[in-house]
């Protein structure tokens, strides 16, 4: 009996150590996890794409690809643990709170495992790469653009979803921005808590309320990942909003929005495969902050735009 | 006068007047300038936003009423979204089909619901629970992330039967709080519900079939959360996995401030869209009021207890009378 259990407990770590090697893919390829904030932002959809694409262009390499299936942050860190605990060749994350996820990502470098972060940064940790973009300075670009439509006067609305540590970095930057132009005034930052649906109602209500408003400024693409959200605001006021995800150009081009931010959607997901298959044949990025940069979308240029972005899908 | 004031509804009339009047009072525009809050542009706009919860709190109250609860009515709201918005964009269904097809799966949510708790006999809050959790993940497994645009292939200015787009939602809500309203006081299945949930066995020697009428109430219900989740793919243009997250518990307080009883027994389908007139009026005022961004589900939630505490006494007091 002794010995049937000594040969089972054998078998069964043989089976764990084989399934660490095999992966989805099997044939001893690389298991990089692929964690975006969560599941149901449309902009994360397109970073899955970048990854896999990556992964298949490398061969040895297989993405997991998984998420909160909403912006959960305890929700995020029990993925990541359980890909610590099934010591996964690789992990790239975009952290919904970097700092309560620091101590979690040091664990995962501490016992070998390379982390990156992308899109959202826990810069405290011990990660050993970021890619995307600077949302300090995003948010400053959001600002002067705010600013130059407006010529340097006006009201002006902010939209956020409190709680993400780079929304509130996005929001600081389109603040500092605003604080220097005394004769442009915040009347309100408004909290959507990540709902389209509260984000159309909430727009629409202060409509009414302030029917002179100059522009309004989403640090997140709420307000135009639905064709109907700026339904209500009328032809004088300025829209200014981060990504550029369809629908959000043709927005643009019916005069509904003037100034959109784009970030590197599909690079999120393959910039971070990259990255973490580099690390894995011991080359380390020259530093550990890639700034992606960030694309600038007015109607002078959404035409290109959307042209590179048909052939990005297209690829 | 005495009878006027029996009138079940005639209190959550009541709350809701006096909370339009004191925000009409509160956001007084200065001078000359139009009023924000009190005028038609924005009863419409509470109207559209209020119908997505209250058809659904239409279902909600019924069940409640049967001493019953559904937590399901958001997540088959996101459900039926997504099966319209998929097959009407990816499919190239025709809108009535895909809607339709959406419509009957809203239907087989309730349908599992029913089965669940009248022949499986687990809990409604366990069956209810279990039967979110599947719409929602069949949902997430459907778009993966995505959302499908319905709007993109809808034309411009389109309208339904010739009723603006708008406009759509509420009508439905008022028509269909009529039509319950009237089938639950005037006809035999509408005291069945109310019976089952004031004492089930009672009604069960009173010769009503208890296990098919509580089937029909989660039908029903979930039927009517499909309707939601078709007006909001339709008039948002999205059917998107995680939207009308955390709603059941909205369509649930609005049943509730509109006077059902968790115990079963009491309430009414009028009631609970007034209770979603009620919420919608909040939504709309807050975000009109510096600085309340932040404070609205504080607000929300203190709405909640102070109307059914006042609820309650009101109606001890009647009982008293």
């Amino acid at each position: 009996m002794k010995r049937f259990v000594c040969l089972a407990i054998a078998g069964l770590a043989l089976a764990c150590g084989g399934a660490s090697q095999a992966g989805p893919g099997g044939g001893g390829k690389l298991r990089f996890a692929v964690i975006p904030k969560s599941l149901d932002i449309p902009v994360f959809n397109y970073a899955k794409i970048g990854a896999e694409r990556e992964a298949a262009s490398r061969g040895n390499v297989g993405v997991i690809w998984r998420g909160p299936e909403n912006a959960d942050q305890l929700r995020q860190k029990e993925i990541l643990e359980s890909f610590i605990t099934q010591h996964v060749d690789g992990i790239a994350i975009s952290c919904l709170n970097g700092d309560f996820l620091t101590d979690t990502i040091n664990r995962a470098i501490d016992v070998g495992i390379p982390l990156v972060t992308w899109d959202a940064d826990a810069p405290k940790s011990k990660r050993m790469a970021f890619y995307g973009v600077d949302d300090l300075a995003a948010g400053r670009i959001l600002g002067e653009q705010a600013v130059t439509l407006l010529g340097g006067k006006g009201k002006v609305a902010l939209i956020t979803s409190v709680g993400a540590v780079n929304l509130e970095r996005r929001l600081q930057g389109v603040r500092e921005v605003l604080a220097r132009h005394p004769e442009v005034t915040i009347v309100e930052t408004y909290d959507i808590k990540e709902d389209p649906v509260r984000c159309a109602e909430i727009i629409a209500s202060a409509t009414n309320r302030y029917p002179e408003l100059g522009a309004w400024i989403s640090v997140g693409g709420w307000p135009v990942f639905t064709r109907n959200a700026l339904a209500a605001v009328p032809p004088g006021t300025k829209v200014i909003s981060f990504d550029t995800i369809p629908p959000a150009p043709d927005l643009l081009k019916a005069g509904k929005v003037q100034v959109l931010l784009g970030q590197k959607y599909f690079g999120w997901g393959s910039e971070s495969v990259r990255l973490l298959a580099d690390i894995k044949a011991g080359k380390l990025p020259p530093s550990p902050i890639i700034d992606s940069g960030v694309d600038v979308v007015t109607p002078a240029n959404v035409d290109d735009y959307v042209l590179a972005w048909k052939a990005l899908e297209k690829k | 006068m005495r009878r006027l004031w029996d009138i079940r509804e005639l209190s959550t009339v009541v709350i809701l007047v006096l909370e339009i009047a004191f925000f009409a009072w509160y956001l007084w525009p200065e001078g000359a300038r139009s009023h924000p809050f009190f005028n038609v542009g924005n009863a419409l706009l509470v109207l559209k936003y209020s119908s997505i919860y209250g058809i659904a709190a239409i279902g909600a109250a019924i069940v409640i009423i049967s001493g019953g609860i559904d937590l399901s009515p958001g997540a088959v709201i996101a459900l039926t979204g997504v099966v319209a918005g998929a097959l009407f964009v990816d499919g190239h269904w025709s809108l009535l089909a895909s809607t339709t097809a959406a419509l009957l799966v809203g239907a087989a949510c309730g349908a599992a619901s029913a089965v669940l708790v009248v022949i499986v006999r687990l809990p409604p809050f366990i069956a209810t629970l279990g039967v979110m959790g599947i719409a929602r993940g069949a949902a997430f497994i459907i778009t993966e992330g995505r959302y499908y645009d319905l709007s993109k292939d809808l034309p411009p200015g389109w309208r339904l039967l010739g009723v603006p787009l708008d406009w759509t939602s509420p009508l439905l809500m008022v028509a269909l709080a009529l039509v319950f309203q009237v089938l639950m006081t005037r006809f035999q299945w509408g005291r069945a519900v109310s019976a089952i949930g004031g004492n089930q066995t009672a009604a069960l020697y009173s010769g009503v079939r208890v296990g098919l009428v509580q089937a029909s109430v989660y039908l029903i219900s979930a039927a009517l959360a499909a309707l939601s989740g078709i007006a909001l793919a339709v008039v948002q243009g999205q059917g998107k996995a995680d939207l009308a997250m955390g709603y059941e518990l909205d369509i649930i307080a609005s049943a509730v401030i509109g006077g059902a009883s968790l115990a079963g027994g009491r309430g009414s389908v009028v009631g609970a869209v007034l209770g979603a007139l009620i919420f919608g009026v909040l939504r709309n005022a807050l975000p009109q009021i510096p600085g309340a961004t932040f404070y609205d589900r504080l607000i929300v939630g203190l709405v909640v207890i102070v109307i059914v505490v006042m609820d309650q006494l009101l109606q001890r007091r009647k009982g008293t009378l």
